[in-house]
């Protein structure tokens, strides 16, 4: 390994220019590792917060008006789906909430305390009661009662939408962060909306889903919709209905990526220069080295072992301010939390490791064609 | 094997500067045997020193055959060149041509490590005796560039002896030296041919060097003028 000993004793001899490259590369990286990370965890937690509490594909009657039925054979048909983490049947009621000269319209959902819980995260958010479990209880959201001065135990009064009054039992209030929801809906019993809808035990105003992949929901319903099981069946995209969100994901991919390829090519344009200036500073040497026997193909190595070297000494050391800049930052408040994805971090590395070599490809090229009679003849 | 080391047929070297052909070398032929003493004089410009650089492989002749320890160059390619280079080849210059960044030591076993050899306690203790041998044993772990111009020439000695060439080509060694120095190195040169049986072919101006060798090659405007030795006695 004489090309590599020969590499490193160059570089030990310039340690400025060696700290130098090794520092530009470390913060390349950093930035790298830093921005790629900090863009996807926010991305994920937006994902998170618009649609890992909503249903992904939603299943209805193709007759708005009619409520969907849930055979055994379409349970089946889901269940068996490994796409398909989670089905939630659910009953959607319209009603006024009144109090005093008060009213305000609310959706109260009707569905399994399990499947609120599971579908809502509701345990995680309830802020205070418990969830609805008999007949007659209800959920709501913490700012709609604040509103209108309920606490947990308290009556509330509904008009159904027959013009009847109905009296259920306040037993639980949530925060699930979007104003949508805790403005808009209560959660109940499946029972209470089944009768006053007036629907058979198996039907329902909707079938929620949720999937191991939300970006899979078209495919997933391009696959389902061929089924027998699903005829009469229409299918709600959460893509669909969530165009803005996906075009500001992708916008906010696309200046990260951009960002990301800018760094690089600074780290590259970097190292290719230091490894160009230093290829010409030694050129004597590797010209005298040539005299005394050293093959073309072992003196371009000497370049590339210093890519190598400068490369590999940089990614550590930018792996290593990127993670420190990561954990720095959550230390301030976040309203998001950072998630290190090891085959980004990864690939990042590789990259720039990549890139480092790359750079070294002219000054190896140029080291390997230098004719040794041009440095004894030139002194 | 052939006793003759070297073998130089016809050889000539044109550079095209410019486009305008300049003959450097015309033309030139003679034989070196091993263990020969030999020196060429010439003046400045004559073709010395293009002469010592086709022998020495770092330069291609445009036209001529030249073969080196029996093996015909002609088809060597770059490798073949650096390895022929690397272990029947020493080379001094006029200018040290050492290597700053390493010690004097790793100078002088440099040759060794392009070899492929690895470096061993056999190698260091090698090279330690060929600096013995010039009186540099105090300075071996010095940088190459903290030493005094003398000492660098030495050093510039030892490396290209520390593989034990079978020929030392040498392009006016002591140009940068004072007469005491000169004297050293030609002492240690005549040393080393005696006791190691390596040929020498050395290029000089100075014609006061050129008597101490045991045969003189004149060259002028790039032909062989002369060759006087103890088998070619001058005419």
């Amino acid at each position: 390994m004489l090309s590599l000993r020969i590499a490193t004793r160059f570089l030990r001899t310039s340690p400025g220019q060696s700290i130098l490259i090794i520092t530009g590369i470390a913060v390349g990286i950093a930035v790298q590792i830093f921005v790629g990370t900090l863009i996807m965890s926010l991305q994920a937690s937006l994902l998170e917060t618009t649609i890992g509490n909503a249903s992904h594909v939603t299943l209805q009657n193709v007759d708005d008006k009619k409520p969907i039925v849930y055979t055994p054979g379409l349970a089946r048909a889901l269940e068996s789906d490994p796409r398909v983490k989670l089905i939630v049947p659910d009953r959607i009621l319209s009603v006024i909430f009144s109090k005093g000269s008060d009213s305000a319209p609310i959706n109260v959902v009707g569905a399994l305390p399990s499947d609120i819980n599971a579908i809502y995260k509701m345990q995680k958010h309830l802020v205070s009661g418990r969830l609805a479990r008999d007949a007659g209880d209800v959920i709501l959201g913490s700012s709609f009662a604040k509103k209108y001065q309920l606490a947990v135990g308290d009556p509330v009064l509904v008009v159904m939408p027959g013009g009847t009054q109905q009296k259920l039992t306040l037993v639980g209030l949530f925060d699930v962060g979007t104003s949508a929801v805790n403005d808009r809906l209560g959660f109940t019993t499946p029972d209470f909306p089944r009768r006053a809808l007036g629907m058979a035990s198996n039907e329902y105003s909707d079938i929620q889903t949720q999937l191991v992949d939300p970006f899979q929901s078209a495919t997933v319903i391009k696959d389902l919709t061929g089924l027998e099981v699903f005829r009469g069946v229409q299918f709600k995209d959460w893509q669909v209905e969530n165009q803005q969100l996906l075009v500001g994901l992708q916008g906010q991919s696309s200046s990260s990526y951009m960002i990301q390829v800018f760094v690089l090519v600074a780290v590259a344009l970097g190292i290719a220069s230091t490894l160009a200036i230093s290829a010409v500073q030694k050129t004597r040497q590797i010209g005298i080295l040539k005299a005394m026997g050293l093959t073309d193909s072992r003196a371009g190595m000497v370049f590339l072992w210093e890519a190598a070297l400068l490369g590999g000494c940089g990614t550590v050391l930018g792996l290593a301010f990127g993670l420190g800049l990561l954990q720095l930052f959550q230390l301030g408040p976040l309203t998001f939390s950072v998630v290190l994805d090891p085959a980004f971090v990864g690939g990042s590395c590789a990259v720039g490791l990549a890139v480092a070599l790359l750079s070294a490809i002219i000054p190896s090229r140029r080291t390997s064609r230098l004719d040794p009679i041009e440095v004894i003849q030139g002194v | 094997m052939s006793d003759a080391l070297v073998v130089v047929s016809g050889l000539s070297k044109v550079y095209a500067d410019g486009g305008l052909p300049t003959p450097a070398l015309t033309d030139v032929s003679f034989s070196l045997g091993r263990s020969e003493f030999a020196s060429v004089i010439g003046r400045s410009g004559s073709g010395k020193s293009t002469l010592l650089n086709l022998i020495g492989l770092l330069d291609t002749p445009t036209s001529g055959n030249l073969v080196l320890n029996g093996q015909d160059t002609a088809g060597l390619s770059h490798d073949g060149r650096a390895k022929l280079r690397n272990t029947f080849i020493g080379f001094i210059f006029q200018f040290h041509h050492l290597l700053p960044e390493f010690s004097v030591i790793e100078n002088v076993y440099m040759p060794a490590l392009i070899r492929g050899e690895a470096q061993t306690p056999d190698l260091v203790s090698r090279a330690h005796a060929t600096l013995e041998t010039l009186d540099l044993c105090d300075v071996a772990d010095k940088k190459a560039n903290e030493v005094s111009g003398g000492q660098k020439q030495r050093v510039a000695i030892a490396r290209a002896l520390m593989n034990r060439p079978e020929l030392v080509l040498a392009d006016e060694p002591t140009g940068n030296l004072d007469t005491e120095n000169t004297e050293h190195v030609y002492e240690l040169f005549r040393k080393v041919n005696r006791e190691w049986g390596t040929a020498f072919l050395i290029v000089t101006h100075d014609p006061e060097i050129a008597r101490q060798t045991d045969r003189v090659l004149e060259i002028s405007d790039g032909r062989l003028l002369r060759d006087a030795g103890p088998d070619n006695p001058p005419r």
